[in-house]
């Protein structure tokens, strides 16, 4: 059975964003289309870097023994600040028993700390893995960080989201909505990257994607 | 952007000099060029200046070098973390603890990176937060939990809990009948004032709420336990020490005392391997209350 369709919803949520919002994620998203964020973004056949970060339970896990076991999806997402990011999550959650049938694991990643990526688990009942990239320095490595433009920055400011004690830092990196499907050599066979931080991947595609390294 | 873009900026920012910084990063020097240029890009704006020979940073430059240089870190040390813990090399972790702060607070954080590290070496060290702020610029310790007041600017810090003052007692003191205690209600008792002891006893003081008797003792917050229990008087200390028997905490709600304890380490210092994951670790989670 197709899963309901994400972007169905997005729409919806996009139609709530007030006039002052809309304009600052315009301006944002033409701004980093023209510096071109996300075209350094892991392409397929890129090897997706052996990395170990710490797990929402406070583990450190290692993506190698994650592969050990199977195909990875990874996806990063910006924080359960943003809305689009939850209903991402939603959908992800939605679509996991799907994701496990295939034999895969689904890794959310998230830039949050504190505590954050534990409360997003729970917040959306997720029973997948959530990875603290503290620094981001994982989202570095997979070229899909970039820098807040100043005039969303400033909105996100005004409604009381500053990002950085979520982040413990004061850089205002975020991860591009990305996903990367590895196979089990940690080898990119499918990805997903948008500029335009209310689009998400469909969890149709990424099943489609798992299903076709069955092949 | 890209971590080799980042690399290369870094490596630029500590030589100030094209050639040099390519030859460090093993490429060639237009490269090393276009590869700064997509990062100015992507920045809006130049980071360096190119006068005459001369590299020097753009106000942006400066301004962008400590995230750059942070993220890359973060980078790095993910992925030789991953590649040491095949190497099995020995890993140490030098952790100060400030004045009456537990080494239980992080021990499990300890015991989840030694998983990983078969090896590793973990020394605590007690002590002033002006001695382990020393040794920390000194390299004698990697990091150190401190109270978060007042740190100095070099350290970067991240608050991991707070704290609440509470009074201890011996069990058969008639305070120790009460659920929570004010500070009148210590208006009798000898308080028991150390340097390395949290500083709580000095704060309630110096609040004039009421007058007290006061008893130096120098130590730490283990000692001045020891006198508690012999009858010198009542100490004023955070909830999280774990107690001896025969002696009793109860809470001190009025004045309401409160401290907030920070992970700290010097900015800009390179972390060995167990180090910046321990800070990984801590930074990550959430530390539950006491």
């Amino acid at each position: 059975m197709p899963l309901p369709k994400l972007a169905d919803k997005i729409a919806a949520q996009r139609a709530t964003m007030s006039d002052e919002l809309r304009l600052a994620y315009e301006q944002s998203v033409a701004e980093m289309l023209a510096i071109g964020a996300g075209t350094t973004a892991l392409a397929v056949g890129d090897r997706f870097p052996d990395i170990m970060l710490p797990n929402a339970e406070g583990d450190l896990i290692a993506i190698a023994d994650l592969l050990a076991l199977g195909p990875v999806v990874v996806t990063f997402f910006r924080g359960i600040w943003c809305p689009y990011c939850r209903l991402m999550l939603d959908a992800l959650v939605a679509a996991l028993p799907e994701i496990e049938a295939a034999g895969a694991r689904l890794v959310g990643v998230t830039p949050e700390t504190g505590g954050l990526a534990l409360t997003t688990k729970r917040n959306h009942g997720a029973s997948f893995e959530v990875l603290c990239d503290v620094d981001s320095g994982l989202g570095l490595d997979c070229g899909v960080v970039f820098r807040t433009p100043m005039a969303y920055r400033a909105l996100l400011l005004k409604h009381g989201r500053d990002l950085a004690p979520r982040h413990g830092n004061e850089s205002w990196f975020l991860p591009l909505p990305s996903v990367f499907v590895l196979d089990r050599a940690g080898i990119v066979r499918w990805r997903y990257f948008t500029t335009d931080f209310t689009e998400q991947a469909e969890p149709d595609d990424i099943l489609a994607a798992l299903r076709a390294l069955e092949r | 952007m890209e971590l080799h873009q980042v690399r290369y900026f870094v490596a630029l920012c500590r030589t100030l000099n094209f050639t040099r910084a390519a030859a460090e990063c093993n490429v060639t020097q237009p490269a090393l060029t276009r590869a700064i240029q997509k990062l100015e890009e992507e920045l809006g704006g130049a980071l360096l200046y190119r006068d005459r020979g001369m590299t020097q940073l753009t106000p942006l430059g400066r301004a962008t070098l400590p995230h750059l240089s942070g993220m890359l870190a973060a980078a790095e040390t993910a992925r030789r973390v991953a590649d040491d813990t095949l190497g099995r090399q020995q890993m140490h972790l030098r952790v100060g603890l400030g004045p009456a702060i537990a080494a239980a607070r992080v021990a499990d954080v300890v015991g989840r990176l030694a998983r990983h590290c078969p090896t590793l070496d973990v020394h605590f060290e007690e002590g002033t937060t002006s001695l382990l702020v020393e040794a920390m610029l000194g390299d004698a310790l990697d990091c150190a939990l401190l109270p978060d007041a007042d740190l100095p600017e070099r350290l970067h810090r991240w608050r991991l809990f707070e704290e609440c003052c509470v009074v201890l007692l011996p069990a058969a003191h008639p305070l120790a009948e009460r659920d929570t205690l004010t500070a009148a209600d210590l208006k009798d008792e000898t308080l028991l004032v150390g340097q390395r002891c949290g500083g709580f006893a000095l704060r309630l003081i110096e609040a004039g709420d009421a007058s007290f008797t006061v008893r130096r003792c120098g130590g730490s917050w283990v000692q001045m336990l020891d006198l508690v229990a012999a009858g010198l008087g009542v100490a004023l200390l955070p909830d999280a020490l774990a107690i001896g028997p025969g002696l009793v905490s109860r809470p001190l709600v009025a004045p309401e005392l409160r401290r907030g304890v920070a992970l700290t380490v010097v900015a800009g210092r390179p972390q060995g391997m167990a180090v910046a994951q321990f800070v990984k670790l801590c930074r990550a989670r959430a530390f539950a209350p006491a």
